[in-house]
């Protein structure tokens, strides 16, 4: 479970972070936090369930529901590694207090309610400030703080098809695709990175700051080109599939098999003329329809049809990686097996096996990037309330005889 | 004026495209001193794509450089010669954080790879970029947008609700990879920046293919260990993402047993939606194809923006499937000034998309639009790293730096 000691300090160690968040964005965010170096305590409620902590398998896998332990949903474990848990009912004025006092000693609070949730339980941003003047609080919500449509709902998906990225995503005559939970992931690096440049702040000024972050608008800040494109041009852009605009070939090509599939992407004439070596059909590197970028581009669809010819007849990994070696770039689209499996994942240590709060262990993806001499160790995610102890004993300072007061009370739950 | 939050940053940024642009500008826009280096004559490769006005190609009028350049300084310098490398090496001796999209023996064959870098500046941060990462058996592999997002998982899973197997998985539409890339090295390097001590500078070494294997996490996880396959072949009840309706589509999320009760009286409580079996989750889970028809016929008959807004104010998750066009018009973005006009002096003003984090004290703001090819340059020598106006001319007479411009 512990990975190679590391030599230097984690960047954000010494930050400690409240985390109100539930679901998905506003925990993987906080997690990205956790595992940079900062504490982050996860606050919880036995009243209003992390959805995750009562989730389904979907689809299912069994005949009958397969109903999930509180600490036994992958998804949950995916989404809080490296926390703390502490269990609060924030319904009760001494269970609020208690909150308060644990951000009085924090550096950031993050929570996902509702625009307006936190200030109508006594704990907006105006609230804490004065608990805690040099608080950094980051609010997310699906459409942002302000606005007429600051109180609708949003998921991932949600989020994905308002801030324009769905309807640019799918086959050119097929209907918009829609996100998954990568959306989310997406916002919790975006939101991160906010907090991380709000801690930089805060130490060149002293001041803390409030951030309303919207997930929709963090879905559209990644498609910038597409915005200029109608405001340039007043064409609408549309779906494209795999297709780009100067590169050919460059798309998807089916490998022997079933539900095989291969991606390759030819920028030179190099490289055009290695993808028609090992094809064995040397010819159509200097055939006048495929010689240069902006041919193979206007012949596109008769150069696809050869690829596929080709490529049904092979194994999908032995030719991606024939391809890689001649220096084209390809690569299998690959499903979660074939992740998991992947030899150069894992020659890079990006699976890491953490302890399952059940027993037994699992293996969960680590952070996306390499800091060197400065890896994490991975802790698996909090059991619920499972650091109450620690952090009411050890980080608030109360005694063994009032926590078991607050306990016995239900404001620790 | 108050500080910035990346105030005094000193960054080099070596890349093009839009991974290691992204990342740069993400910090430029909070006020680091960004400064762009391109190889004359063409510059970033960003300036050769698209979208351009009237679909003219020039290399100062690409909406996808202009829109991931802002408020940086450009410095057109070709390291291939003696004096353009030796004035790169002095840059990034100046920098603080140095972000490189290249392939890492491009650095390396300049006598600039990380160990050497290291030695002469202990402080630096290299943020690299690589399809597949520094290390690891296809670390010198190649890779594009596109194989990037199908190398790292989330091809497979679009287009969503996809009948036809014979079809390929497809990528999300612009640059995902690059820009999720970006995102990913700007976090890392923030932190670093945050948690840096004297001298301690490090290597960040981002890989492409995890970027995007980051975003569906939880999904190789479930995976591997509880039998879900996720797969963009259908696997989940119609009401759960895309509808058509009369005049476009929406998407509909629904988790909570109350949104489900939301949809239902939406609907106007029709008789086969009605019985207390649909107000347990894992029963609609199992058995909502049953009506999913019956749900789709009802939205083919709405119009996307009632049911959006019908849907919000019955407290569940749909929003209406929005292009280009209908996201610069959103109320909502345009009530929270989203949007940030920039000019610039060869494509006009346009509307950028601007950033989904409203900071009350350090907001992101815009300084100065995407630089012209070199517009800096001789700032940058002069005023940066102490070249004589002799220094400076010898440079540009061999062809070492340009300018935009007449000489």
């Amino acid at each position: 479970m512990t990975r190679r000691p590391r030599r230097r300090a984690l960047p954000l160690e010494g930050v400690r972070v409240v985390d109100m968040t539930w679901v998905w964005a506003g925990p993987c965010a906080c997690m990205f936090l956790a595992m940079l170096g900062a504490e982050v305590i996860k606050v919880e409620s036995r009243d209003r369930l992390d959805f995750f902590r009562r989730y389904v398998i979907w689809p299912l896998a069994d005949a009958a529901p397969t109903e999930l332990s509180t600490d036994g949903s992958m998804m949950f474990l995916s989404a809080n590694l490296n926390k703390l848990g502490v269990t609060l009912n924030l319904g009760r004025p001494e269970g609020k207090d208690l909150l308060k006092q644990l951000i009085a000693v924090s550096d950031v609070v993050v929570e996902n309610m509702r625009p307006g949730a936190m200030a109508r339980m006594g704990l907006g941003y105006e609230d804490l400030r004065r608990v805690n003047p040099a608080i950094i609080m980051l609010s997310s919500s699906a459409r942002g703080g302000s606005g007429p449509e600051s109180r609708y709902a949003g998921y991932a998906a949600v989020n994905h098809a308002i801030g324009g990225a769905a309807h640019i995503t799918g086959y050119p005559d097929g209907p918009p695709g829609y996100a998954l939970g990568d959306v989310d992931l997406m916002n919790a690096t975006t939101s991160a990175f906010a907090i991380v440049a709000a801690l930089r702040y805060r130490d060149l000024t002293g001041e803390g700051q409030f951030i309303d972050y919207s997930q929709s608008e963090g879905v559209t800040s990644l498609i910038g080109e597409v915005l200029l494109e109608y405001q340039m041009t007043g064409r609408i852009p549309g779906r494209k599939g795999n297709s780009d605009e100067l590169m050919a070939p460059h798309s998807v090509y089916p490998c022997w098999g079933v539900d095989r599939w291969l991606a390759i992407a030819v920028e030179t004439d190099d490289e055009f003329a290695a993808l028609c070596g090992l094809m064995e059909m040397p010819e159509l590197a200097t055939d006048p329809r495929f010689a240069t970028a902006a041919a193979r581009k206007r012949n596109e669809a008769a150069l696809d049809e050869t690829i596929a010819g080709w490529t049904r007849q092979q194994d999908r990994d032995y030719v991606a990686n024939r391809l890689c070696t001649a220096g084209v770039a390809a690569a299998p689209s690959r499903d979660a097996q074939d992740l998991f499996r992947d030899p150069h994942l894992r020659a890079r240590d990006v699976f890491v096996e953490v302890e399952h709060p059940e027993g037994g262990s699992h293996d969960v993806v680590g952070l996306p990037w390499k800091m060197s001499d400065c890896e994490p160790a991975i802790r698996r995610a909090p059991r619920l309330g499972e650091h109450n102890d620690y952090v009411f004993r050890d980080v608030l300072g109360l005694e063994p005889a009032e926590i078991e007061r607050l306990r016995r009370e239900g404001v620790i739950e | 004026m108050a500080a910035e939050a990346f105030e005094g940053v000193k960054v080099v940024e070596f890349a093009g495209m839009v991974s290691g642009p992204y990342c740069g500008k993400l910090l430029a826009d909070m006020g680091a001193h960004v400064v762009k280096v391109e190889e004359p004559p063409d510059g970033d490769p960003a300036r050769k794509r698209g979208p351009f006005a009237d679909d003219e190609p020039h290399p100062e009028r690409s909406g996808l450089f202009l829109y991931l350049n802002t408020n940086k300084r450009s410095l057109a310098l070709d390291a291939a010669q003696p004096g353009g490398r030796e004035a790169l090496a002095r840059l990034i001796d100046w920098a603080d954080v140095l972000i490189d999209n290249h392939a890492p023996v491009t650095l390396d064959a300049l006598g600039l790879g990380w160990e050497m870098l290291h030695e002469r500046n202990p402080g630096l941060f290299l943020t690299s970029i690589t399809p597949y990462g520094r290390t690891g058996p296809r670390a010198a592999c190649k890779g594009t947008d596109m194989t990037g997002y199908h190398a790292g998982g989330l091809g497979t899973l679009l287009p969503p609700r996809s009948t036809d197997v014979s079809r390929a998985p497809v990528k999300a539409g612009g640059y995902p990879t690059g820009y999720h890339a970006g995102l990913t090295a700007a976090l890392a390097t923030a932190a670093a920046l945050f948690g840096r001590r004297e001298g301690d500078g490090c290597l960040i070494d981002v890989s492409e293919q995890e970027s995007i294997l980051s975003l569906v996490r939880g999904f190789v996880a479930q995976t591997v260990h509880q039998r879900v396959t996720w797969s963009r072949v259908p696997d989940r009840p119609p009401a759960f993402g895309r509808m058509e309706c009369s005049d476009g589509y929406v998407v509909s999320h629904l988790v909570e047993d109350h949104h489900w009760r939301g949809l239902v009286e939406l609907m106007g409580n029709p008789d086969w939606a009605s019985g207390d079996e649909w107000k347990d989750y894992a029963y609609r889970c199992g058995h909502l194809f049953e009506i999913g028809h019956k749900i789709d016929d009802w939205a083919r008959r709405q119009k996307k923006e009632d049911f959006h807004h019908k849907g919000a104010a019955r407290g569940f998750a749909v929003g209406s499937v929005y292009n280009a066009e209908e996201v610069l018009n959103y109320r909502q973005y345009r009530a929270r000034d989203y949007f940030v006009e920039i000019e610039h002096p060869e494509a006009g003003t346009l509307r950028h998309a601007g950033w989904p984090y409203k900071m009350s004290a350090s907001p992101p703001r815009i300084q100065r639009p995407a630089p012209l090819l070199g517009r800096h340059s001789v700032e940058i020598l002069r005023d940066l790293l102490g070249y004589s106006d002799d220094d400076y001319r010898r440079l540009r007479r061999s062809g070492a730096v340009w300018k935009e411009g007449p000489s």
